[in-house]
């Protein structure tokens, strides 16, 4: 009975419901091509959210999320064009290098005791600034043809691959916060970092981790929309990779991660992105106009905090009487 | 000996002597640096940027921080435009119309997160988001084109070579802020909720008021660097502010403000804009590639706090000797 109070289900019920309503409103929605198409774009959005939300969960942000994954995509690309690698390779390069990125952000954090805000917000310029200047800002289109037909692969008819690769990833990630000593730290590392630390936990290591792993998750999200695209493009994430930001930060809000850390939601960052990215794309199909559908996401966010404080306290209440 | 010695251990006596020794040795490796022109340049780009620099830092000073600052600018600045094209409005008029509106936004941001208690972080990505959609869907990423030449004329000539007219709403503003910070009540409430919310609830100060009055000002301060760049580049450009995040950040930390708030200092902020300045213009002056202005800016962000950090560490052990 409890699971029915539950955000995830509140999400559940709420993307049945959008689905229904917009195969009904508009022919398009329901078609083959857009469900596939939707199925991408939401895979992406769900990697990013997941990237933001390792993070989230020991109170801290990234936001150099757009950075380090265009900058792992891009040395994906010239690993790729201009070293010849093997896929594989390329691949497993890229991801170790948004790590990389990441852990650099993990250590300087735990060595300065400095809020991550500030530190990634000057690590995302950094880290951009000098991935354009050795690019040139120019693009890597000569990819293996593997990479490109993985982006199309349709499986089970119409779902595309990418969107199965979020969802293991997103299994990876469940395992790892349930059943892992590593996670539960890290749940430990954000809900009291003081208790943590005397309980025998290194938190400074643990926030290393986590950013690493955010760096990582950044590389697979870049991946998947150089699959997508077909060519690794520095502007995929927008200016300082900042077109990032919201969609990592909806996914896990709206799944019920808190900000403040210690309580994570992997099925609700999964389906907060998927809600998120199908209202979208319903907007789009009803020709609402593109450009009133950033403000609609803004107001989205707003809504999910609001509903989210609301939510809590109501709970408390009940609780307490 | 006193007196120098409690200058030096102020906040912008660190900024100060980079301004000099750095702008110093720009001037003997290239000349050009100190010519009419070129100052000129400078001036205009730090005129509108300090204002983009204060519209943060009053944030910081009530301890939160303000991501919507370029989307407040953004809808500004084409409302500005906006108003006088399409409703042939005189500029005065437009412009105070548009800083009406970016007051109107920073209330609404000040009382959300007044209201909610929600994270300023969080509401002020959304409202980011809201500015920005609001923007994109009056223009539908068209510029306006339709700026009278006076207004371009404001934006873009000097009153006495090589100061330019864009100056002296920066410098009036600045002092203004200034004055409320250090003079006026309302500005020290501000401060004292920056410094410790509670204490300052307990002394009887409304944290509601304080923390929606500085979002308003901060609305204010990004509206005007919206509407002064419109001055200065000729048109109502919708991306105005899509770049002003780090910029925001950057001057204010280089000039010495923590993070934690409480305590901010407009002189600081205002040599940190110009550093951010001057380091720019010898990126071009040294032909160096200006990509690596991101960079720059980057290292001087973590330079800046570290150094704030090991400050700030340090006025608290020796506050700690004297208690």
């Amino acid at each position: 009975m409890r699971f029915f109070f539950t955000n995830e289900f509140g999400l559940l019920a709420l993307i049945a419901l959008f689905a229904l309503l917009f195969s009904f409103a508009t022919p398009g929605f329901a078609s083959p091509f857009n469900l596939f198409t939707l199925g991408r774009t939401m895979s992406i959005d769900i990697v990013i959210g997941f990237s933001m939300m390792v993070v989230i969960v020991t109170g801290g942000l990234n936001l150099a999320v757009g950075a380090i994954g265009v900058s792992s995509a891009m040395t994906c690309g010239w690993l790729l064009e201009h070293v010849g690698a093997p896929l594989p390779l390329a691949i497993l390069g890229a991801i170790a290098f948004g790590a990389f990125l990441g852990a650099i952000n993990g250590v300087l954090i735990a060595k300065t005791g400095l809020h991550s805000f500030i530190i990634t917000l000057a690590t995302m310029s950094i880290f951009f600034g000098a991935m354009i200047y050795l690019t040139h800002a120019q693009a890597f289109r000569v990819l293996t043809p593997e990479f490109s037909h993985f982006g199309k692969l349709k499986l089970f008819g119409n779902v595309s691959a990418l969107l199965f690769l979020a969802a293991a990833v997103g299994a990876l990630l469940s395992v790892l916060y349930r059943f892992t000593p590593l996670g539960r730290q890290m749940l430990a590392a954000g809900a009291k970092a003081a208790a943590a630390e005397l309980s025998g936990i290194r938190v400074g290591r643990t926030y290393m981790i986590c950013h690493a792993l955010s760096g990582a998750l950044a590389a697979v999200a870049a991946m998947m929309v150089v699959a997508r695209n077909g060519a690794a493009i520095p502007s995929m994430a927008g200016q300082l990779g900042q077109d990032w930001l919201l969609p990592a930060f909806l996914g896990p809000v709206l799944g019920g991660t808190l900000l403040i850390g210690g309580r994570v939601s992997v099925l609700g960052a999964f389906l907060g992105s998927a809600l998120v990215t199908m209202l979208t794309n319903g907007l789009l199909q009803l020709r609402v106009g593109e450009f009133w559908i950033q403000a609609a996401l803004g107001i989205v966010l707003l809504i999910a905090v609001l509903l989210d404080l609301a939510r809590r306290s109501f709970l408390g209440q009940r609780a307490l009487g | 000996m006193g007196a120098l010695s409690r200058w030096l251990r102020s906040d912008w006596a660190g900024p100060l002597l980079i301004v000099v020794v750095g702008g110093g040795a720009i001037a003997v490796l290239r000349p050009s640096f100190l010519s009419p022109f070129n100052i000129e340049i400078l001036l205009l780009a730090i005129a509108t940027n300090t204002l983009i620099a204060l519209s943060q830092m009053v944030i910081i000073g009530i301890g939160q921080m303000n991501l919507s600052v370029g989307g407040i600018g953004g809808l500004a600045a084409i409302s500005f435009a906006g108003m006088m094209q399409v409703w042939g409005l005189p500029p005065l008029l437009a412009a105070s119309a548009a800083l009406a509106i970016g007051i109107l936004c920073g209330i609404l941001n000040g009382a959300l997160v007044a209201r909610t208690g929600i994270s300023a972080f969080v509401i002020t990505l959304a409202t980011l988001s809201i500015f920005k959609g609001v923007n994109l869907g009056i223009t539908r990423a068209q510029p306006f084109y339709g700026v009278p030449e006076s207004v371009k004329a404001f934006g873009n000539t000097t009153f006495i070579h090589p100061l330019p007219w864009l100056i002296i709403p920066t410098v009036l503003v600045a002092a203004l802020v200034w004055y409320i910070l250090n003079r006026q009540p309302f500005g020290r409430y501000m401060l004292a909720v920056g410094g410790n919310a509670s204490a300052a609830e307990l002394s009887g100060i409304s944290v509601f008021a304080a923390i929606v009055r500085a979002h308003a000002l901060s609305g204010f301060l990004a509206a005007l660097a919206g509407v002064m760049l419109v001055a200065r580049l000729g048109l109502g450009q919708p991306t105005i502010g899509d770049d002003w995040l780090i910029l925001s950040f950057a001057a204010p930390v280089i000039g010495g403000v923590v993070l934690a708030g409480g305590h901010v200092s407009v002189v600081g902020t205002v040599l940190g804009v110009t550093i951010v300045a001057i380091i720019t213009q010898a990126l071009v002056l040294f032909e160096i590639d200006p990509f690596l202005v991101q960079v720059a800016l980057g290292f001087l962000i973590l330079w800046a706090v570290i150094i704030n950090q090991v400050r700030e560490v340090r006025m608290q052990r020796s506050l700690r000797r004297i208690a």
